[in-house]
């Protein structure tokens, strides 16, 4: 199953969104994230494995900010 | 001693809160939102249930929505300055804390003071509209006088705001944990909270719910986000929300929160006022007691009341209780404007709250004490 890692910037925005995703049965997490290419530097972001699109669909009718989506390497 | 001074500071806390901040302090002392590693996410998961608790409390629109501030005047100031902009006008009532008066006058915002009617909500609702004028931006006021417990007609406000398309923010120092608030039913824009008064948390913790945006702040800093960048983030509630939170106290609050809904906050107010009712028909009886308000009926007042004895300074009146071990709050309770109201500029008044922790048997202590013709004859000597 592939993995993603949904930036959300706030940590309160990310427990949120983790929330949301292991109630609909995704496997969630909150990571701490630090600068990478284009990034503000720190923040925060949901690792979830599943449907992705499904994840985000949840996410933004929940009104989860995104900024950013991305697949994980491992 | 007999603690009456609760909207103040409830003086007693229940003990799960006390528990609540011993846990906190033991195992939630990583900083939340900032660091990576397990204990800080511990911490952080800890101030996101009280965030979503505290959001369903108040029926606000989500937990991002829920900001953690210093105090109730943090808030205040928060919206106040954050909101209004030059050219703006902006109505308040005549029972405003000073918490709301001093910023105004900072801000150098135009507004007008709208007298609160201390027996008819229509009259006050009706003085509202009145003061509108093509530029007003908010209403912002009270929801409970700190002064004489009268309840302003919120939700009636919050219709008058939605249909004139203004702003409207409360002043919930009072009535927070007091009565129910729903912001969404209330149409309350901007929701201003004291956690350690009605919601029994440890004081240095405020809360600002918002319906709305706040386009400027007050304070800007870390926020454990987007640190490379020099701009406040503008998201909530990071956006209102620099430096570290009060972990303990918020921790406090979510015990807080459980210690109402547990005993039910209808219960509560009900109990409270039966209270409040008991110790306004004592004082009622001493000839030489003035009193400001009708008796408080419940929903229409907090569970609180202003007295004095006629010609005597409040503080003379609270230094003889606090001989007899009852603590209460003389003096201008920070709110000139409600003592200019009920003509009381001269000697302040001698405020009575009470709190869930109160009994009739200290109403009782408290009334006899003051009835005592001794009490009266102590205090009439002390001015001479």
């Amino acid at each position: 199953m592939k993995g993603h890692l949904i930036t959300t910037g706030t940590v309160t925005y990310a427990l949120k969104g983790r929330d949301i995703l292991r109630k609909k049965g995704f496997k969630a997490s909150v990571e701490r994230i630090t600068s990478g290419e284009n990034s503000l530097g720190c923040g925060y972001s949901i690792a979830v494995w599943g449907d992705i699109k499904s994840a985000e669909q949840l996410l933004r009718n929940s009104g989860v900010k995104i900024l950013k989506i991305s697949e994980m390497n491992n | 001693m007999i603690y009456f001074d609760n909207a103040a500071t409830t003086g007693k806390k229940p003990a799960e809160v006390i528990n609540a901040v011993v846990t906190a302090l033991k195992g939630y002392s990583a900083n939340p939102g900032r660091g990576g590693y397990k204990y800080s996410a511990k911490t952080a998961d800890a101030v996101f249930r009280v965030r979503e608790k505290t959001a369903e409390f108040f029926c606000a629109e989500g937990p991002e929505k829920v900001v953690f501030t210093l105090n109730c005047t943090h808030s205040i100031n928060a919206v106040l300055k954050g909101v209004l902009k030059k050219g703006d006008h902006i109505v308040v009532s005549s029972l405003e804390h000073n918490a709301v008066m001093r910023p105004l006058k900072k801000a150098g915002t135009s507004y007008t003071v709208v007298e609160v009617s201390l027996t008819d909500d229509e009259t006050t609702v009706e003085n509202f509209k009145r003061a509108i004028r093509p530029n007003t931006k908010m209403i912002f006021c009270t929801g409970g006088s700190n002064v004489l417990g009268r309840l302003l007609p919120i939700e009636r406000i919050g219709e008058l705001c939605k249909e004139k398309k203004l702003l409207f923010g409360v002043d919930a120092a009072q009535i927070a944990g007091v009565i129910p608030i729903d912001m969404k039913k209330m149409n309350i824009d901007y929701l201003c909270v004291a956690a350690h008064k009605g919601l029994y948390a440890p004081m240095g913790l405020g809360i600002l719910i918002c319906r709305k945006s706040i386009p400027e702040t007050i304070i800007e800093g870390g926020t454990g986000t987007n640190s490379l960048d020099l701009t406040q983030p503008s998201e909530l509630p990071e956006r209102l929300e620099s430096g570290t939170v009060n972990v303990p106290a918020i921790i406090g609050l979510g015990a807080g929160l459980n210690f109402i809904e547990k005993r039910g906050i209808k219960r509560l107010y009900s109990e409270e006022m039966k209270l409040i009712k008991a110790i306004y028909n004592g004082l009622a009886k001493n000839r030489n007691i003035e009193l400001y308000t009708p008796l408080p009926e419940p929903w229409s007042y907090a569970p609180l009341l202003s007295f004095n004895f006629k010609g005597i300074e409040s503080n003379a009146v609270a230094r003889l209780l606090d001989q007899n071990n009852i603590a209460v709050r003389a003096g201008y309770h920070c709110a000139p404007s409600a003592h200019k109201q009920i003509g009381t500029l001269e000697n302040g008044a001698v405020r009575v709250s009470v709190s869930a922790f109160n009994t009739f048997a200290e109403a009782d202590t408290f009334i006899k004490t003051v009835n005592d013709e001794n009490f009266f004859k102590i205090l009439k000597k002390a001015i001479e």
